[in-house]
């Protein structure tokens, strides 16, 4: 029984995907992604100075904090639904995420 | 006899604006051209990491500029040392008529266009203050606090990345007025002549009122109107 749920935790950890997205020009890039529960997003920062990357969503409320130039930020998409994320420091940067 | 008394007395008015104006020109163009150009709009080839103010497009008034000049940038909150103080080689009636000159050349409507602008902005009962304040405290440190610093001193978490050429404005020194501070947070520093956009426009993410709660929570805990001198 014990092995049978780990190969389920396994497979299930398996079959998470991980999300790249990058904050290019100020831009979330891709500005539109579909996530299923228990995927990631890594948001990277190619830009030459801080981002910011946060979600008021409650299911999902997440804030990385200040991300520099070159970072890697991972976070696990916890509940189904669609739900925005911004930058705190640039407010015309719009990430819409669709979760299932 | 009453004609004639008038007579002089706008003569004498005129001939006084004219030669401010005129004083103000020749300082101009021996000293302030190389950065901020002929027309004002900073059009030059000088090579600068902070460009110089677009005068054409600045929010500041005519007394605003005299200050500008005579202290310099640095002294109102620029974190760049752009702008100097020019107090040690001109007189106060050199100063003076040089602010005179950049204001009636370049952008001689400013105050009725910030009036205008402040205007057709939603109004904002009195009794909103404390609710006002709440908010401004919220969205200052949630989003304004990531370059301009807790405190407002422009020492944000954001200004400590080695690669970041942003220069956030000391807001504990601001010489701007609450209605020209609530339109440079809508519009942007762009709007408002500065060439960089690391002061975006909020009008996109958020409303008047929240905008205008921003200005009086920065007004009430960093910069009271006393402070200007």
């Amino acid at each position: 029984m014990k092995n049978i749920l780990l190969a389920l935790l396994v497979t299930t950890g398996l079959f998470a995907a991980n999300h790249v997205v990058d904050q290019k020009g100020k831009t979330f890039i891709p500005h539109a992604i579909s996530v299923a529960v228990g995927d990631t997003i890594t948001f990277k920062n190619s830009d030459p100075f801080a981002h910011n990357a946060y979600t008021d969503d409650e299911a999902n409320e997440f804030d990385i904090g200040m991300q520099s130039p070159k970072i890697d930020v991972k976070v696990t998409v916890k509940a189904a639904g669609t739900f925005n994320v911004e930058c705190a420091i640039h407010p015309n940067m719009l990430l819409e995420v669709t979760a299932k | 006899m009453k004609y004639l008394l008038f007579l002089v007395l706008f003569s004498s008015f005129l001939y006084s604006s004219d030669s401010k104006y005129e004083m103000g020109k020749k300082i101009y163009v021996q000293t302030c051209l190389f950065c901020h150009g002929v027309n004002g709009k900073a059009d030059t080839d000088m090579k600068f990491i902070v460009k110089p103010r677009d005068l054409s497009k600045t929010i500041l008034n005519e007394e605003q500029s005299y200050q500008v000049i005579k202290h310099g940038a640095h002294y109102w909150g620029a974190s760049a040392d752009i702008m100097p103080s020019f107090k040690s080689v001109y007189n106060e009636k050199e100063l003076a008529s040089v602010s005179y000159y950049v204001s009636k050349t370049f952008n001689p409507d400013v105050e009725k266009k910030i009036q205008k602008l402040y205007a057709q902005s939603d109004d904002i009962p009195n009794d909103k203050i404390s609710k006002m304040l709440k908010r401004g405290k919220k969205i200052y440190k949630r989003n304004c606090s990531w370059c301009h610093g807790l405190d407002a001193k422009g020492d944000g978490e954001a200004t400590r990345n080695p690669e970041m050429s942003i220069f956030p404005y000391d807001l504990s020194k601001t010489l701007l007025s609450d209605k020209q501070m609530f339109l440079y947070i809508r519009d942007g520093g762009k709007a408002w002549g500065t060439d960089k956009t690391d002061m975006p426009g909020w009008s996109r993410k958020y409303d008047d009122f929240t905008i205008k709660s921003v200005v009086k929570y920065i007004r009430k805990n960093f910069r009271k109107k006393d402070d200007i001198k």
